[in-house]
């Protein structure tokens, strides 16, 4: 047997013929799956940029009730609007027109490839742009505080800044774990399957 | 919704034209009954959201071919813990019994059998284009379709074919 005799049972398999879609459900469920989208994307861009804008106007109305000596919430909230500026940056960046599901397979993979390596990229350095901004915020919110506290009050003993360090450092390690956690589990393993598919196409001896 | 009232006849249309490209591609990506329906279904979706993007500068079959083996291609990655617990070509009979009419020659619909478990045994891209290339598609259009020059589908599907006959050596001995 040889080529042409699979390509001849190939074309004589029985196939359906006709449109029998059901495109009412076809239709539903695009819906279904567009209107999801639309409120994951909205809830995610709303969330993320109010948060920096509560935090922002909450430091700004911090430094006006404690006047000058409170100079060090500008540095604050300059890098709580740096983060935030990441987050517009990357929103704008999804809502930009990606290759379909029509493209070349292999500039399809490729595109894919690229987009999985930059959300790799992020997450690994959650540090830079995200936790270390707004760690420092956060210290120089808490500073200013102990420094404007009274020898007396809470803020000022030993204790407390102990367990506000290790609560915060806690929190931190957490974050800085979920994304580790997301690179290992989701997106390294879809990154190793596209590039074996791409040297499979790719390799040609 | 005027956009999808504009696409809703060629899509019709397309689907009673080309029906068969979505089940074939669903036929060599998935094994079970089940994922080979859960394939076509996630294939037509993406074929009715990409039509608003088609320019018509490729034939219809090629960008069918493409929508759908790219949905093949992704489909799979999702599903793949899934597939490995299925044991190869376990219900691809039923499949295939299904698709089979009393004048279909037994030995025939056995060789479609084992070329179908042969195919779900290659590599994904080989899969890919040994399928464009038993649909009968020349060098051009596969090019179009995969993203390669035309001179690389030569030698990756030389590659493919030889990886398939390799896997149907015993059986094509045994049908002969």
């Amino acid at each position: 047997m040889n080529w042409n005799d699979y390509e001849a049972v190939w074309k004589r398999q029985e196939l359906p013929v006709g449109a029998d879609a059901d495109l009412t459900a076809l239709k539903e469920t695009f819906e279904t799956k567009r209107r999801k989208l639309a409120a994951t994307l909205l809830i995610r861009d709303w969330t993320e940029i109010s948060a920096c804008a509560v935090v922002v106007a909450f430091y700004a109305w911090f430094w006006r009730s404690i006047g000058p000596s409170g100079w060090p919430m500008a540095v604050a909230m300059l890098l709580i609007l740096g983060v935030a500026g990441v987050f517009l940056r990357e929103r704008r960046r999804t809502r930009r027109k990606r290759l379909g599901a029509d493209a070349p397979l292999l500039a399809k993979i490729e595109a894919d490839l690229a987009e999985l390596r930059h959300q790799r990229q992020l997450l690994l350095n959650v540090w830079a742009w995200y936790l270390a901004p707004c760690a420092g915020a956060v210290l120089i919110h808490v500073g200013v505080m102990i420094r404007r506290a009274k020898p007396w009050q809470a803020t000022r003993e030993p204790l407390f800044l102990l367990g506000f360090g290790l609560c915060f450092a806690l929190f931190l390690w957490f974050a800085w774990a979920i994304n580790r956690r997301v690179v290992r589990k989701q997106i390294d393993p879809r990154l190793a399957e596209l590039e074996k598919l791409r040297r499979g196409i790719l390799t040609t001896e | 919704m005027s956009s999808s009232l504009d696409h809703e006849s060629p899509f019709q249309r397309w689907l009673e034209e080309h029906r068969g490209i979505v089940v074939k591609v669903a036929r060599s990506f998935a094994q079970s009954p089940s994922d080979v329906a859960d394939l076509q279904q996630e294939a037509m979706l993406q074929l009715w959201i990409s039509l608003p993007s088609y320019a018509g500068q490729a034939k219809p079959s090629t960008w069918i071919y493409r929508v759908c083996l790219n949905t093949a291609l992704t489909w799979r990655r999702g599903t793949v813990r899934r597939e490995r617990r299925i044991e190869p070509g376990a219900d691809l009979s039923r499949v295939m019994a299904e698709a089979a009419t009393p004048a279909e020659r037994v030995g025939e619909r056995e060789l479609l059998e084992k070329l179908y478990t042969a195919i779900h045994a290659l590599p994904d891209f080989d899969r890919a284009l040994v399928l464009l290339s038993l649909d009968g598609l020349a060098y051009r259009e596969i090019a179009e379709i995969t993203g390669l020059n035309e001179n690389q589908v030569g030698v990756a599907l030389t590659r493919a074919r030889k990886r398939l006959a390799q896997l149907l050596k015993g059986v094509t001995d045994e049908l002969e």
